[in-house]
């Protein structure tokens, strides 16, 4: 969760509009909406994966990665490399909807090819091998820096709307409804996918991969397509921080810990259903946010010590939640046939 | 020790292939040597220095691997808090770090059995994920309590100061750094032989590795060794710790940077057998630290070095996904996943008898 976890709005409301203090908080808590909705999309596509699936993606960092820097190259004006900056790829300038093709389709067809030597295997390697493949993606975002600007990252990223006087109340309530319309369309178009044969096919790989293509199943393809689509959604998901954060680097943003989080996400909410990892987002980046909003008032000495302890809450929580209720909160609903 | 000498033809044919692969690699080095120039050694001294402590934490991880079979994802930050703890004797207590070590060997394995008696036991029977999931709340306990702790600055362990040895100019040698870690690793990689064959615990473990159930029927206390297993695996972890703290500095994610590699280790030779660990741990850190040469030839950065151990690891993945070392599980083809794309494509003719053939045996 080393997601830019201060949110620039102190410095914002001290310099851009200090009479508008009213609207401060509501710009806090529009941050906190659109990065719940970014990692809701990240647990949307981890559960069709694992909680639909079975199969446990430990490379969703990664993903997330590709679907973050396709957006970013895509939509950014030209930057020349400059005293300071070394300069990205880009200056297309494309539209943010074709910037969304986009990345769903890099980060898409990026995990079919991991699926492909990796999905037949059992989830321990799946783990460890989409792990690898994640850290691997780092280093090059980190090491090319003719494309990815290094360590610097790519800034600025244009406001999905600009508006005349510069307002960040006006910004974040812009990104909180693109947030929630394609969070929406998401909910609609998963819980077709999830409910129709396509889906019942994939329970039933999770359930038991053998009855399954002894009905005369292509588990394999099933489980492909699964994949490749979970990792479509956590693209998306890179387009939406993308656009709404409007700066990406690479070593605190894609690490390992955002793979964690996202786990700890759908297991809190309930695996195998849509709401659980809507619920689970909201529910696991709010305790960021409060250790966020919380550090102004803590005392001193817990200052520095208030981010490790809430990653300290957090891996409680996946060992008590796995030992006691490994369901979730909401639990998947049963299914009985008659 | 007479079964030491007593040569098998099966021991006999292992140690004609060792004695090969050794040959070959020395000739591909002198190769290397007189085309580049000595200095490229230096690359093959780093692989054996991270070779040595990968393989050591290699060790560790595939014992609890094969004994309780889930991959151990706090194992890296179990390294680091074995190089801690060592780091607080070497310190606070103002002790060498010999001490140090042997202190943090014997906490660890504490430590390990406390894990399983607390988490790892109540989620047996539950497949590889939850363990996986479980152990990855365990490593970001300790590694962000050893922030909050000794915060996140580097530390350096206090040992006498020696100087590196100079053998031509560019090609050093260094006591500690050089032949203590390589030293420190070929004592464990030999105690593991040790006790897998010698000991009647080694020789439980191995059998409740090889099958539970069985081992059970045959009266082995299980239990018991599970809990040897898990203090054979973190006090490994511990040295591994100490080790990497003492080539370069201690830092809360020291053990998290190499729990990777560690991994493709383990997976490269085969995952539960401790050989393949030590073959895998040396073509993983001797692929690392060759590489460079090679990156730098292609005028690609150095830091892209840590992509060829997975690099390796993927194509053992697809090619033998049993390891080097282990043993293939009795229905496996050679290159099952080929004919998997192909099937998915539709375009293998002969698929359907094959299924057919499957179904029917």
């Amino acid at each position: 969760m080393g997601v830019p976890a201060r949110p620039r709005t102190r410095n914002e409301r001290a310099g851009a509009d200090r009479t508008a203090i009213d609207t401060g908080i509501l710009t806090n808590v529009g941050f906190y909406v659109y990065v719940s909705i970014v990692f809701a999309l990240l647990a949307l596509g981890f559960n069709l994966q694992w909680g639909y699936t079975g199969l446990f993606n430990a490379g969703i960092a990664g993903f997330f990665l590709i679907g973050a820097y396709t957006t970013a190259i895509a939509i950014t004006p030209p930057t020349p490399p400059s005293i300071g900056y070394p300069g990205h790829l880009g200056g297309f300038s494309l539209p943010l909807w074709l910037a969304a093709i986009l990345s769903m389709a890099a980060a898409g067809s990026v995990a079919a090819l991991v699926a492909l030597p990796t999905v037949r295997l059992r989830a321990d390697y799946l783990a460890i091998a989409t792990l690898a493949f994640a850290e691997v993606l780092r280093v090059v975002a980190i090491n090319w820096e003719s494309v990815t600007a290094g360590t610097i990252g790519i800034f600025p990223i244009p406001q999905p709307v600009e508006f005349n006087p510069p307002s960040a109340f006006l910004n974040a309530m812009v990104k909180v409804a693109i947030g929630a319309g394609v969070l929406l369309i998401l909910l609609v178009v998963l819980l077709f996918m999830t409910e129709s044969p396509w889906g019942r096919v994939l329970r039933a790989v999770r359930e038991d991969e053998e009855a399954t293509m002894a009905l005369g199943k292509n588990t394999f393809l099933y489980k492909l397509q699964a994949f490749a689509i979970g990792g479509a959604l956590m693209g998306l998901a890179g387009w939406l921080f993308t656009i709404t954060i409007n700066y990406i680097e690479p070593s605190g943003s894609f690490a390992p810990a955002i793979t964690f989080s996202v786990w700890v996400m759908v297991i809190v909410g309930g695996a195998g259903n849509l709401r659980g990892a809507i619920v689970g987002a909201f529910a696991i980046y709010g305790l960021e946010w409060l250790s966020v909003q919380l550090k102004d008032y803590a005392p001193r000495e817990l200052k520095d010590t208030i981010f490790y302890i809430r990653l300290m809450i957090v891996g409680t929580l996946l060992i008590v939640l796995i030992i006691y209720r490994p369901e979730g909160i909401l639990r998947e609903k049963k299914r009985i046939l008659r | 020790m007479r079964e030491v000498l007593r040569f098998t033809p099966r021991s006999r044919r292992q140690l004609l292939r060792a004695l090969i692969v050794t040959t070959i690699f020395v000739i591909f080095l002198a190769a290397l040597a007189t085309l580049f120039g000595i200095t490229i050694l230096q690359y093959t001294l780093a692989g054996f220095r991270l070779s040595s402590i990968v393989i050591v934490a290699a060790i560790g991880l595939t014992v609890i691997y094969g004994i309780r079979g889930f991959a151990n994802f706090a194992y890296g930050d179990l390294m680091t808090l074995g190089a801690y703890v060592a780091l607080f004797v070497n310190m606070n207590m103002a002790l060498s770090l010999v001490w140090g070590a042997i202190v943090s060997f014997v906490v660890l394995a504490l430590v390990g059995i406390l894990l399983e008696v607390l988490i790892f036991a109540r989620l047996e029977g539950r497949g590889p994920v939850p363990p996986i999931v479980a152990s990855v709340g365990v490593g970001l306990i300790v590694q962000n309590g050893i922030r909050a702790v000794a915060t996140t600055q580097q530390w350096i362990f206090r040992v006498p100061f020696i100087p590196e040895i100079p053998i031509v100019p560019g090609l050093g040698f260094h006591w500690i750094r050089d032949l203590g870690t390589v030293a420190v690793g070929l004592a464990f990689m030999i105690s593991v032989h040790i006790l897998l064959t010698y000991t009647n615990l080694g020789k439980a473990m191995r059998a409740t590795a090889d099958n539970l159930e069985l081992a059970k029927a045959t009266g082995i206390d299980t239990k018991l060794v599970t809990y040897a297993a898990w203090a054979v695996s973190c006090s490994f972890a511990s040295t591994a710790g100490v080790l990497l703290g003492l080539i370069g500095v201690v830092s809360p994610v020291i053990g998290f940077n190499v729990l990777l590699l560690v991994f493709a280790a383990v997976i490269v030779g085969g995952i539960g057998s401790p050989y393949g660990a030590v073959l895998g741990g040396l073509v993983i850190g001797l692929s690392q630290e060759m590489s460079v040469p090679l990156l730098l030839g292609l005028g690609a950065s150095s830091a892209y070095k840590v992509a060829i151990p997975f690099i390796v690891m993927i194509a053992v993945l697809i090619l033998r996904p049993w390891g080097i070392a282990g043993r293939p599980p009795p229905f496996a083809r050679r290159v099952f996943f080929i004919e998997k794309i192909l099937d998915a494509i539709g375009g293998r003719p002969g698929a359907a008898q094959d299924a057919e053939r499957e179904s029917g045996g």
